[in-house]
Formats: structure tokens, sequence, C-alpha cells
């Protein structure tokens, strides 16, 4: 709840967002994070805060399909634009094919770290279908993970990769 | 009477497990990857404010002046508080040992950089931390005292002035003829070590909502808690009121490896809620905040130790000297991780006789606390360096030299010189797993090959002992008089069937409400999804601690396990009575009731749950309608300890024997790990996905200690690593993926035969990266012996190695 009380801090910025499809207009101060925003005055809490200071990766969201550090963005720098948060590519009983291979590779522990991996591994995968051991690694390569030793993250990658184009494949036989 | 536990898998009342010993998918995934768990953050509650801490910039002053008026008159605050507020109201935070505590905001004197001074309350953290700005504060500075060593000399200021020393315990332990043992080694060998500071660090930094009710005069504490039941009493010991006022809520939290802490930062939310007029108050510790303030540290320890050596290897005594740098306070629990080697301090080997020489010093630095292992990985560190050192000195290979002073895996249970009992093991084939599946031999060659041509590779090869169960007695020597912890679980069954299973304590990434809904689907034959275990609070759960010290997985197999049998029995009797039957004629098979030697004669769990709860009239007269109990579990056998410390402490013995290869770089003295292999023995694996995430996890965080992670202060007590960008926490890049054996040698005394195995690889990694460092060293003459082995440390060793260039 980022409003601040009447009279210290007037000037509050209108800004016009889409967040996971969905356009919300808000006054924000100008300060505010953009973590802070989704979290707190759109309670989208599955972006996750580790460090507030661009290290940890956990913030991660899509902005125009791109990853960015939602900590590091001020929410007067998303007006106008299209954001994805972990809330918006998938929901319990409709796991992503990225969530769900996480969820089969033990791909996390705690799972704190685990939505700002899933965004970047969806901007991975978006570029690069399939994606080697060594391109996995370096584009995770900004993501901490304080649990897993990370072996299981990357067979999670592995798998969601050969899914997600299995299902491409299928798809494009049906549609011949 | 207490019920009869399984200590084995087929003890189970199922034909053949479905779930128990598989890596069965997690019933706590789906929710956690889509980022719908209820981490502390994300809970508002209505009128709730915010709180922000004002810290002291400086190691070491005297407050002279503080002047809040700035801050209470600005609009959207709504409670300011200070140390004089602390002093008023509250006791000092408790220590162990006793009597070394301070308040939760600093009164009069600061004693640490990062030590709360004030603290505010306002509608957004924005303004509070606004307003923290607003408040004025004047030091009048005091020498620091930054190094534990020269803490101890007399003259050294002090950080509690009132103790006259900073020195909070010394004392020798000795166990067997240690004299002996050295008079008659034909070698002794002695080195000197340094670890650094390093700490947990989870991915999700400590937070809470505090709830002041100013009617009744209870408090609320919702918040990341490891342990929700001793935070209630921690708190409610400074705050003082009685501990059945305080409810500690404890949510999922992202990760915590013993550092969430937490104590300071609730009193302080639960002052600010109080004086705000019952208003919740929120706190949650940033990155900064924790890597500066927070129960983020463990370990700072200088270390001498000496080994007594045979010429044929035969290791027979050992000497440690540690100075434990406690830092400002031993608020939290450092002292413990100086004790805790105890429980396995000649590690994998049949020392016969050993001497601790301990000292806790208090520096101007943040107080120490727990962290994953919680002692021994450093202790290994030297114990495995120094075994390294007398083989490569007797020219003994270092498996070899390992293998010849294990304890022989018949020789089980075993009782170590310091007091502690192993419960079982096979060392050797631990070793040898690690020899054939690395092919160790080969690798020799290789290496042989790199030293023709220069470079540094080394092979670092060690065995090591995972301590599991902990125990309180394990703690006797720093001043903790407890034995035995107990663990609680209520299982009930609904009358269609479904479990529910409620624990005190809450997800924290170890996935135990899986081990849990396998046991019980297990036990009454019905699918993990049938099963749900729900997160009591501290009021509600019975005994609990919850997660540490390697110690739930079996503890709450065996909560669950005497949960399930009280409730069998009753489920016995009920269909023992509607079959018409004797109760010792009826047993629990499959989920269902039956009449043994009757084929037919059975019923389902559910319906004869049911039926206790839906038709009265058929139960017999002196059974209550409920299919539900509750055990408690504490490990069977434990001893009280004796003056030095010797105790039947931890209930299992875990062992892991790691191989790493590294090379180090001559030019930028980078050292890249190139072979990691891993063989370990944690006895029944409950669900081997889940134990095999624990070992990887251990061995990133072991990498990290071993290469890269220290908390560095200067010499006026300013912490100098206070983002992630100077606290280096191991990347994708790091950690190797290893190459994992399994090994399996029940534990004779637990439930189903499990050990604890939740710390796992921390107590080896660090060890075996020295080994292969120092390995890869041996050629030219140097010997890394400081933490993390940095690339600036070893750059420094190799430029002593090589004068001239
Ligand atoms: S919270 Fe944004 S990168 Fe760590
Ligand atoms: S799963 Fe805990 S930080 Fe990654």
């Amino acid at each position: 709840m980022t409003n601040p009380v009447a009279g210290t801090r007037p000037a509050l910025h209108a800004i016009r967002v889409t967040v996971n499809g969905v356009v919300h207009e808000a006054s924000v101060d100008p300060r505010t994070t953009l973590a802070d925003f989704v979290r707190g005055d759109l309670g989208l809490g599955g972006t996750h805060v580790g460090c507030e200071h661009g290290v940890c990766g956990a913030c991660t969201i899509l902005v125009e399909g791109e990853t960015a550090r939602a900590c590091l963005m001020l929410a007067v720098q998303a007006d106008g634009r299209s954001i994805t948060t972990i809330e918006g590519i998938g929901a319990e009983g409709a796991l992503h094919p990225i969530q769900q291979a996480f969820v089969d590779e033990r791909g996390l522990q705690c799972g704190f770290c685990t939505p700002g991996f899933v965004m970047t591994v969806h901007e991975l995968l978006a570029t690069r279908p399939d994606p080697s051991d060594e391109e996995i690694l370096d584009h995770l390569g900004g993501n901490l993970c304080r649990c897993t030793g990370y072996e299981s993250i990357l067979r999670s990658v592995r798998l969601a990769a050969r899914r997600l184009r299995e299902a491409k494949a299928a798809g494009a036989e049906e549609k011949a | 009477m207490p019920p009869e536990i399984p200590k084995t898998l087929a003890g189970l009342p199922t034909s053949a497990p479905r779930f128990v010993g598989k890596p069965t998918a997690r019933i706590e995934d789906p929710a956690l990857v889509s980022g719908r768990v209820e981490f502390i953050d994300n809970l508002a509650l209505p009128g709730m404010l915010h709180c922000a801490i004002l810290r002291s910039p400086v190691a070491h002053a005297r407050i002279t002046r503080i002047d809040v008026r700035g801050a209470e008159a600005m609009p959207g605050v709504f409670a300011v508080l200070t140390g004089e507020d602390a002093r008023r109201t509250t006791a000092p935070l408790a220590t162990i040992p006793e009597g070394w505590g301070v308040h939760c905001l600093a009164a009069g004197k600061v004693r640490f950089v990062g030590e709360p001074v004030a603290a505010v309350a306002a509608t957004t953290r924005y303004l509070a931390e606004d307003a923290l700005e607003r408040i004025e504060v004047e030091y009048e500075p005091l020498d620091p005292i930054v190094d534990a060593v020269e803490a101890m000399k007399p003259g050294a200021p002090l950080i509690l002035e009132e103790k006259g020393t900073n020195v909070v315990l010394q004392k020798k332990f000795v166990w067997g003829d240690v004299a002996g043992a050295f008079r008659s080694a034909d070698r002794v060998f002695t080195e000197r070590f340094r670890w650094n500071r390093l700490g947990a660090n989870p991915m999700e930094t400590f937070g809470v909502v505090a709830q002041w009710d100013p009617v009744d005069g209870t408090l609320t504490c919702r918040g990341s808690y490891q342990t929700q039941g001793y935070m209630a009493l921690a708190v409610a010991t400074v705050l003082q009121v009685s501990a059945h006022r305080v409810r500690v809520v404890s949510h999922p939290h992202g990760g915590s490896f013993g550092g969430k802490g937490g104590t300071r930062g609730t009193c302080i939310a639960a002052l600010l809620s109080r004086k705000a007029g019952g208003r919740p108050v929120k706190w949650i510790e940033d990155r900064m905040e924790y890597l500066v303030g927070g129960a983020g540290q463990a370990w700072d320890r200088h270390y001498e130790a000496s080994l007594a050596v045979k010429a044929d290897g035969t290791l027979t005594g050992l000497r440690v000297r540690l100075i434990d740098d406690l830092g400002g306070t031993p608020e939290g629990a450092g002292a413990i991780s100086a004790a805790k080697p105890l429980t396995s301090f000649t590690g994998c080997y049949t020392i016969g006789a050993a001497e601790y020489d301990l000292t806790l010093v208090l520096t101007n630095k943040l107080p120490t606390g727990p962290y994953r292992g919680m002692g021994p990985p450093p202790h290994n560190w030297v114990v495995e360096q120094m075994v390294d050192i007398a083989a490569r000195d007797l020219g003994i290979d270092p498996g070899e030299i390992r293998r010849r002073n294990f304890i022989p895996k018949d020789a089980f249970p075993y009782e170590i010189v310091t007091g502690n009992e192993y419960d079982s093991g096979d060392y050797a084939a631990a070793l040898d797993r690690v020899i054939e599946m690395s092919e160790y031999r080969r690798l020799r060659e290789e290496q042989e090959r790199a030293r023709a041509q220069g470079r540094l590779v080394g092979l670092g090869l060690v065995s090591t002992i995972e301590p599991g169960v902990f125990d309180w007695n394990a703690y006797a020597i720093v001043g903790v008089p407890m034995t035995g912890v107990p663990e609680g679980a209520t299982v009930s069954i609904d009358l269609f069937g479904k479990i529910v299973a409620k624990v005190g304590f809450s997800l924290e990434g170890q996935g135990q409400y899986t081990v849990a809904a396998q046991v019980l689907a297990d036990y009454f034959g019905v699918e993990m999804s049938d099963v749900r275990i729900v997160a009591q609070d501290s009021l509600a759960a019975p005994p609990h601690f919850g997660p540490g010290g390697s110690r739930l997985g079996v503890a709450l197999t065996g909560a669950i396990l005497g949960a399930a049998e009280r409730v069998k029995a009753k489920l016995v009797r009920v269909a023992a009575h509607l079959m018409q039957a004797d109760p010792s004629a009826v047993e629990l098979m499959d989920g269902k009731l039956r009449l043994r030697g009757v084929a037919g004669a059975e019923m389902p769990v559910a319906q004869v749950a049911a039926v206790m709860l839906t038709r009265s009239d058929l139960l017999p007269p002196d059974v209550e309608p409920s299919p539900e109990a509750t055990y408690v579990w504490t490990a069977p056998g434990r001893t009280p300890a004796d003056e030095n410390g010797r105790a039947k402490s931890y209930l299992t013995a875990a062992n892991a024997c790691h191989l790493v290869r590294v090379e180090i770089d001559p030019d930028t003295a980078q050292v890249r790990i190139d072979g990691y292999w891993i063989a370990d023995d944690c006895g029944v694996r409950l669900n081997p996905a889940n134990v095999e995430g624990m070992i990887r996890g251990g061995v990133a965080q072991g990498v990290g200690a071993a290469l890269l992670e220290e908390y560095v202060y200067d010499a006026e007590g300013q912490a100098l690593t206070s983002t992630f960008m100077d606290y280096l926490l191991p990347s994708i890049h790091d950690v190797p993926q290893a190459q994992m054996a399994t090994l399996v040698t029940p534990s004779p005394f637990t439930p189903l035969g499990a050990k604890g195995v939740g710390e796992g690889a921390i107590h080896t990694t660090p060890a075996a990266i020295l080994c292969a460092i120092n390995d890869a060293l041996a050629p030219l003459g140097v010997r890394a012996t400081e933490s993390p082995a940095s690339p600036q440390r070893l750059w420094t060793l190799l430029q002593n190695a090589k004068p001239g260039r």
C-alpha cells in the first residue's frame, strides 16, 4: 500500500499498466518500486523480493515479454507497458509446462526463488526452444537459489524445453 | 502406554509400501511454483502499520542523545521506540550461556554496526523509513574491538562493562589419555586455521506481523519462524508476559538454514503495536539489514589443531584449540555451534583421545547465530585437513589413511571418546564406492601428468559424519540444561476416511509435509492426496520444536507413526466390537481392519471411522467417538551430559564420502571444480528425492563456504559486506553437478531406520575442497588454511611460493 498520507507527498502520478492481461489505472508515489506496486497495490504476491538490489532475481517479471527486475524498476516506468507475473502464466491445477517441469524434476525446495526462475526460463524458452546446457546456465546465472544446488533446476529446464517442443510439434501436426 | 513405532519399512501395516521410500512428488510444490503460498510479506491485516528500524552506523559507542520528536511529528507515524522504551518495559534478550543479554533496542550503548537503535511504525514502509531520517542520535565513540584474540587480552575495550571481561567461556575438555597419545606418537602435526564468518542467507529474509491485543493483554506474532514454540518463549521472556499470552504463527518461509532469527524484530514490532494501540505492525527485514544486522552470521573461528599419529598412519590423539568470536552478544546461540562438534569430534575415526580447548569471546561485530551444520562443518574442515597433512607427510594415500582409521562396520553402536554414540555405518563401503565411481586411480595418474606439465590439479577425498536428530544435551558445556526434544503430531481420520495431521511447524523447503503424507498414506492404505498436513500455531500444536539439527524427518516420522498407532488401536477396538471378535484377533493391513484367519471379515478404515463419528449406539461403551490421537516423539535413550559434556546426544550418525577434483589457475588463482563424487549413507531414505535435494543443496552451500562467502569487517568494526555484490552466494555457474551414489545402513534406533540428513553435505564439501586445493598446492610447498579460499588469498600464497616472480 504505497499511498502516502495526504499532505506529505502530493505529487502522485497516474499510470496505466497492463498486468497479466488486465488493465490497471492507478495513482502512485513516483518512488514506488514496481515490485511494491505489483505485490502491494495489485495484491500479486508471487513476485518475491529477495534482495531489493537487483542481484538475486527472485523478483523477475516480464515487461513486454522480456525479463526485468521488479525491485529495480519504478512503477511509473511501467506506465503504458504490459507486464506478466508468475500469476499470469499458470495457476494451481493448470500449471504452465515450465512450472510442471519444476514440480516433476524437484527444481525447488522452499520455492521462494522459484517464480523468478520460472519467469527467466519463460524468456529463455521463448527465444531458444532447444537450449544447450551452456545456454541454460548463462541465462540463469543471475538467479540465486539457496536451497537446491541448481542441478534439479537445470533438469527442470531441460524437461520443460522438451515438453514445450513436443507440444508445439503435436500442435503443428494437428493443424496439418 | 507408548505405542510401538516400526523401526523398518516391513513394520508398516501394508503388504508393500507405495509411497515411503519412493521419490514421490512433493505435495507442497504446486502452490509454491504458482507463487500462491502465503509468505509473511504477502500478509496484510486491516489497519496494519509498517516498521522500519534505525541501526547503529558505528561498532562501539555510547548513545549520548537521541531525539525522536521529528519522527513523531510526521503525519502517518503512529509509534516511535528507542532503547529507553526497551530498557523500561522489557527484559534483556536471552543468551547462551545465560546472563550476557542486552535489550532489543540499544539502551545507552551500541555494540555492533547494525544494532537496532530506534524504530518507527507508520502507514507505509516508505514513510517509516523517511521518519528514521528525522531521528537524531549522537554517539560518543568508544574504542572498537574487532579481533577476538585482542579482545581476550586484559585491558581490551569491554563489550559488556558490567561483566569485566569479553571472555564468555574458557574451558579445556580432555577425553581419554591425550598426554599419553601425544607422548607415544611417532609424529605430531600442528597447524593453525582461520575460518571466517559466513552464514545462512535464505532467499527470504525474516519478517513478522505482530499484533498486541490491548484488551486481554495477549500478543500474536505471525512470521517466518523456523521454531515457533521457542520463539514464543523467547518473546514472552523479553516482553515480560507469561508464555501462554503469546501466540506465534509460523508462516511458510523461503528457507532458513538456521539463520532466520527474529527475536529482536518480533519484540520491536510487538512493542510498536502496543504503543500504537494494538494496530498490527509488519516488519520485513531487507537484505542489507539481514547481511549487516540479521541472524545470518556464523562461525568466526581461530583454530589450532594437533594430531598424534603412529608411523603406520594410525591416528591416536586429536587436540583442537578454538577461539570462537561470538560478536556483540551470545544472543544468537553461536555458543551452541562451538559445543556441537562434541557429537562427532573425532569424525569417522577410532581416535581414542581428544582435547578441546574452547574460548568464546565477544567483539564489536554482529552476534553469531546458527547456520546449517551448526558448528561441525568448520571442525571437520580442520580435522580432515589434519588427516591429509599426516597422510602427505607419511606418504600414505588420503583414502588409505582414512580407511586404516575408520570405525569398523561391526563396531556399532560405537561410543566415541567425547561420549556420543554412533548408531550404525559402513564407512569403508562409502569410500570404496567413491573410489570406484570416480576411477580414483586414473584421476591420480591424470594428476601426475598434469603436475608434470606444471598445472595445479588437486584431489580432495574426505569422509565425515553428519550427526542427526539433534538433542539439547549436546550443548551442556555451554550451559544448556535440557535433554530430549519433543516433536508432536495429531492424526485424525474423518468420516470419509480422509486424514489430517496437525503439526507445529510450517513449510521451509525440506518437504516434510510430503514425508508425513507418505507415511500416513501407506499406514492407512490411502492415496497421498487423501492426506492433508496442517500447521498449528505455538499454542494449538502439541509440544514441538520444528525443523533444525537434521532432526525433523526422523522426529516427525516418529510422531506421525506414534499417533497413527494410537488411532489404529482405537479402530481395532471398534472393528472388533462390530465384528464381535476379540481386539487381539483384529489387525490393520492395507487400509482394512481385518479379522485374522477369517477370509472376507474386514472393514475399511473409513467405515470404522465413520461409525465412530456417526453411530455412538454401535460403539463399545468405553470408546470415545474420536478416530484421532496425538503422539509426542523424542529420541530414545538420551543421557544427560557429564561435566565433560559426554552424553548420548544426537541419535543418528550419517556418513558421507566426497571426492572433489580442482584445478587452480596459476595466473588468477581461481579454483575450478571439475569433478565431484559423493557416496552418502543416511540410512533408510523415506523420500530419496528429498534426500538428494538436501545433499545437493548442502554441496552448494559448502562450495560457498569453501570459496566465496565471507562477512568482512574493517578494523573499526564497519561491515563491508552489506549487499549480494559483496557477500557472494554461489550461482548456477559455481556449483558442480556431483555424481552421487547411495548406501543404506539402517539406523537400529529410529522410526523406519532413517537418519538425519537435512544439513547434509555442508559437513563435507568445505573440507573436501580445501583438501583438494592443498593437494594442488602441495608441490609448491604452501598450504591454504583460511576460509574462503578466495582468488586473492590463493594468489598471495602462490606469490609467496614463487619468490622473484
Ligand atoms: S529482489 Fe530483485 S533482484 Fe533480488
Ligand atoms: S528453492 Fe529455496 S531459494 Fe530456491
